[in-house]
C-alpha cells in the first residue's frame, strides 16, 4: 500500500514536468497528424483509396484491415522502440532527484520502508510509461476504428507490451541511480540495457557466428539472463497486425523480462538497503 | 549475529541472484528452436522474367511466317516462332489456357499432386509409358481450347497407331501427319513428333498444322512475351460470367462480362501459387467501378468467410488484392505453399486409395 503511495506521488509530480507533457504532446501531435493528414476511402470493407497530407497513394484494393497491416506495423514498432527511447530520456531523473540531499533525508523520515519507496517509484513510473503507451495505441485504434470502421485493438496491446518491455529498462537505471546518483547515468544504462536486450532476442543467429567453443559459450551465458526485447517487440508487431503469436516463446519473454525486471529491483534494493544517507 | 539491515541486504541479493537464474532458465527453455525467418512475400506473375524469356527464345524454333500483304510483299516478320502459339487458334473471342506441364509437374504443387494419385491414375500413366509417352516426361505443354487440345513435348517413341486405336497416318503438309480414328472423332494432327493436335473436326487440326507450317496466317491470341507463369492463357469478357458464382454481390458476373472485354491469365505455381488475372477493356470508368466493386466483394467474402470460421477461404483471401494500372486493372490472388501442403495433407487416406501404385517419377 504504502508503494503505491509513494506511486500516486510521483504521478502528481510528472504531471508538472516538462518531459511528461512533452511526452503526451509528442503522441497528441503524432495522433493528430494522422487524423488530419490520412484519408481513407473505405468501400464495403475494402480499402479503395488512400490520400497522405491531399497527396494520392499507390493503393490495391484489399481488405481494409490486410492493407492497413503495414500500418499497425510500423505503428507498433514505432511505439515499442520509439517510446522506449524516449520513455528512457523522460524518466531518466526521477530517481536522483527523489535521491537528492534533503529529499531522500524527509522520505526516509516517512513511515515508508525503503524497498517500498524503490517500488512505489519504479511502479509510478510503469505507471506513466503505460499510460502513455496505451495513449498512443488507443488513440490510434480509435482514430482507425472512425475512419475505417475496423476494430482492431492490436495497437493497444502493443503499446501494453511496450510498457512490459520498459519494466526490465527502468530497474536498471533505478540500480545505476542508486549506484551514482546521475541521471545522465542512469538513461546510459537504459540504453545498454535495450542494446543489450536487442542483442540477446538474436542471440540465436549472433551467436552462431562465433566460433563454437569459450567464446560463444560466453556470449550465450551472459545473454541467457538478458530481457529478449526484439522478441518482444517481434510480438507486439504481430499481436498489432492481429497475426497469431505462438505462446510458448511469447510467454517466456514476456514472463523472462518480468523476472529480469524483479531480479534488477531485488539487487537495487540490496543496494538500497546498505546505502547511507 | 547479523544486524537486520545487513540480513535484509543479504535477502535482497539472494532473490536477486535466484530471480537473474529463472529468468534465464525461463526463457532459455522457451526459446525452443532458432528464430523462425520471416517467409518472403508471394511473388506475382506481372511480366516475363528472364527464365521465362530465356524459354521462350528457346521454343522459337520455327522460321518467320511468310510476309504478309496481298501479293505476299508486305514487309517479312524478323522472329521465329513458336509451333504451339502458332498452332492456337487466332480468334481472339475464343479462351486459349496453357499449362506448362512439365514445370507443373516439378512444382510444389505438381508433387503435392502425384502424391494424391490412386491406382487407377498410376495405371493409365503406366499404359501410357506402354505407348512410348511418358506423361510425367515427356509432356512439355498442354494449350486448351475450344477445339480441343494442343500438346507440346518430346513423342519420338510414341506409338502413335496404337495410341489412335490403329488409324492409319496420312501425311499433311511438310512434317505433319493426320491420324482418324475408325469411329471418326476424334482427329488427331502430329508435327515433327514434337506437336500433337486433337480435335473434334479434321479441319481443325489441318487449320493448325497449315499456321505451324506458315500455309494459312498465325496470329497467337497469347503473345509471346504473354508467356510467363506456371499457367498462362486469355478468356473472353464474357467468359468471365460463368466464373463468378451467381448471386455474387451486384451480380458482379454480369459486370464483369459487360465491362471486360479481354481477361489474361498468368499462375506461378513452382512454389506458392500465385494467380494475377489482367482485366481490360474500354471504358476506363467503368473498370474502375468494377476494380473497386471486385475489391469490396472479395473484402465482404473474407469477413464472411471469418464469420463463418473458414479459416482456409479466409487464408486465401488474405492474400486477394485488386491492383490498378494500365488498360484495366489486375485481380491477384496467392495460395502459399504450407497453405497447399496443409490442404493436400492426408489425401491419399482421404480418396481412400492405397499407396501402391504411384507412378515412378
Amino acid at each position: 500500500m504504502s508503494a503505491l503511495l509513494v506511486a500516486a506521488d510521483l504521478l502528481r509530480e510528472a504531471r508538472s514536468r516538462r518531459w511528461t507533457l512533452a511526452l503526451a504532446g509528442a503522441v497528441t501531435l503524432v495522433l493528430a497528424a494522422v487524423a488530419v493528414g490520412l484519408r481513407l476511402e473505405v468501400v464495403d470493407g475494402a480499402l479503395a483509396a488512400t490520400r497522405l497530407f491531399g497527396g494520392s497513394l499507390d493503393t490495391d484494393i484489399r481488405s481494409v484491415d490486410v492493407a492497413l497491416r503495414p500500418f499497425f506495423a510500423a505503428t507498433s514498432w514505432l511505439v515499442f522502440f520509439g517510446g522506449t527511447v524516449f520513455g528512457v530520456v523522460a524518466v531518466s531523473d526521477f530517481a536522483p532527484s527523489m535521491l537528492a540531499p534533503g529529499r531522500v533525508e524527509s522520505l526516509l523520515a516517512l513511515p515508508v520502508r525503503r524497498w517500498q519507496l524503490l517500488l512505489g517509484t519504479f511502479l509510478g513510473v510503469e505507471a506513466l510509461v503505460l499510460g502513455g503507451a496505451v495513449y498512443g495505441g488507443g488513440g490510434m485504434t480509435l482514430l482507425l476504428l472512425a475512419k475505417t470502421g475496423v476494430w482492431n485493438p492490436g495497437p493497444v496491446l502493443a503499446a501494453a507490451m511496450a510498457a512490459l518491455a520498459f519494466a526490465p529498462i527502468y530497474a536498471v537505471m533505478l540500480g545505476a541511480a542508486l549506484l551514482v546518483r546521475s541521471a545522465a547515468l542512469s538513461a546510459a544504462a537504459g540504453f545498454l540495457l535495450l542494446l543489450a536486450g536487442v542483442v540477446a532476442g538474436e542471440r540465436g543467429p549472433i551467436a552462431s557466428a562465433f566460433e563454437p567453443g569459450t567464446a560463444r559459450a560466453v556470449f550465450l551465458a551472459l545473454t541467457a539472463p538478458l530481457p529478449r526485447l526484439t522478441a518482444l517487440a517481434r510480438a507486439a508487431s504481430d499481436l498489432a497486425q492481429a497475426k497469431p503469436v505462438a505462446a510458448g516463446p511469447f510467454l517466456g519473454s514476456a514472463l523472462g523480462a518480468a523476472l529480469f525486471a524483479s531480479a534488477a529491483l531485488s539487487l537495487a534494493a540490496a543496494r538500497f538497503e546498505r546505502k547511507d544517507f | 549475529m547479523a544486524r537486520p539491515a545487513e540480513r535484509r541486504t543479504a535477502l535482497w541479493l539472494l532473490a536477486g541472484v535466484l530471480l537473474l537464474v529463472a529468468a534465464a532458465l525461463l526463457t532459455i527453455l522457451s526459446e525452443g528452436g532458432p528464430p523462425v525467418r520471416a517467409r518472403p512475400a508471394v511473388e506475382f506473375p506481372r511480366h516475363l522474367r528472364a527464365p521465362e524469356y530465356q524459354r521462350m527464345e528457346r521454343r522459337a524454333v520455327l522460321p518467320p511466317a511468310p510476309p504478309a500483304g496481298p501479293r505476299g510483299d508486305g514487309p517479312p516478320p524478323s522472329r521465329r516462332r513458336d509451333p504451339l502459339l502458332a498452332a492456337l487458334p487466332p480468334d481472339p473471342s475464343r479462351s486459349v489456357v496453357v499449362f506448362e506441364a512439365n514445370a507443373l509437374r516439378h512444382s510444389r504443387l505438381g508433387e503435392l499432386f502425384l502424391g494424391c494419385l490412386g491406382e487407377d491414375d498410376a495405371r493409365v500413366i503406366e499404359e501410357l509409358r506402354r505407348l512410348g509417352i511418358d506423361p510425367l516426361k515427356d509432356v512439355d505443354r498442354v494449350a486448351v481450347m475450344p477445339e480441343g487440345l494442343a500438346v507440346s513435348g518430346f513423342f519420338g517413341k510414341a506409338r502413335w497407331s496404337e495410341l489412335m486405336d490403329g488409324a492409319e497416318p496420312a501425311r499433311y503438309g511438310g512434317e505433319g501427319s493426320l491420324y482418324r480414328r475408325p469411329g471418326g472423332q476424334p482427329v488427331a494432327g502430329v508435327w515433327r513428333d514434337q506437336l500433337l493436335v486433337l480435335a473434334s473436326s479434321p479441319e481443325a487440326v489441318r487449320a493448325a498444322l497449315d499456321r505451324v507450317e506458315g500455309r494459312a496466317p498465325a496470329a497467337p491470341p497469347i503473345p509471346e512475351d504473354a508467356t510467363y507463369g506456371e499457367v498462362y492463357g486469355v478468356l473472353p469478357g464474357e467468359a468471365l460470367r460463368a466464373l463468378v458464382p451467381p448471386g455474387a454481390s451486384g451480380d458482379l458476373g454480369a459486370r464483369l462480362a459487360e465491362v471486360a472485354s479481354r481477361v489474361e491469365l498468368h499462375a506461378d505455381a513452382m512454389s506458392d501459387v500465385a494467380v494475377t488475372a489482367r482485366v481490360s477493356g474500354q471504358d476506363r470508368a467503368a473498370l474502375e467501378d468494377l476494380a473497386r466493386a471486385l475489391g469490396a466483394a472479395l473484402a465482404v467474402a473474407r469477413v464472411e468467410a471469418r464469420a463463418s470460421g473458414d479459416q482456409e477461404l479466409v487464408e486465401l483471401l488474405d492474400h486477394a488484392r485488386v491492383v490498378r494500372g494500365g488498360e484495366g486493372f489486375s485481380l491477384e490472388l496467392a495460395l502459399p505453399a504450407e497453405t497447399l501442403e496443409r490442404w493436400f495433407a492426408g489425401c491419399r487416406e482421404r480418396a481412400g486409395s492405397p499407396p501402391r501404385g504411384r507412378p515412378q517419377p
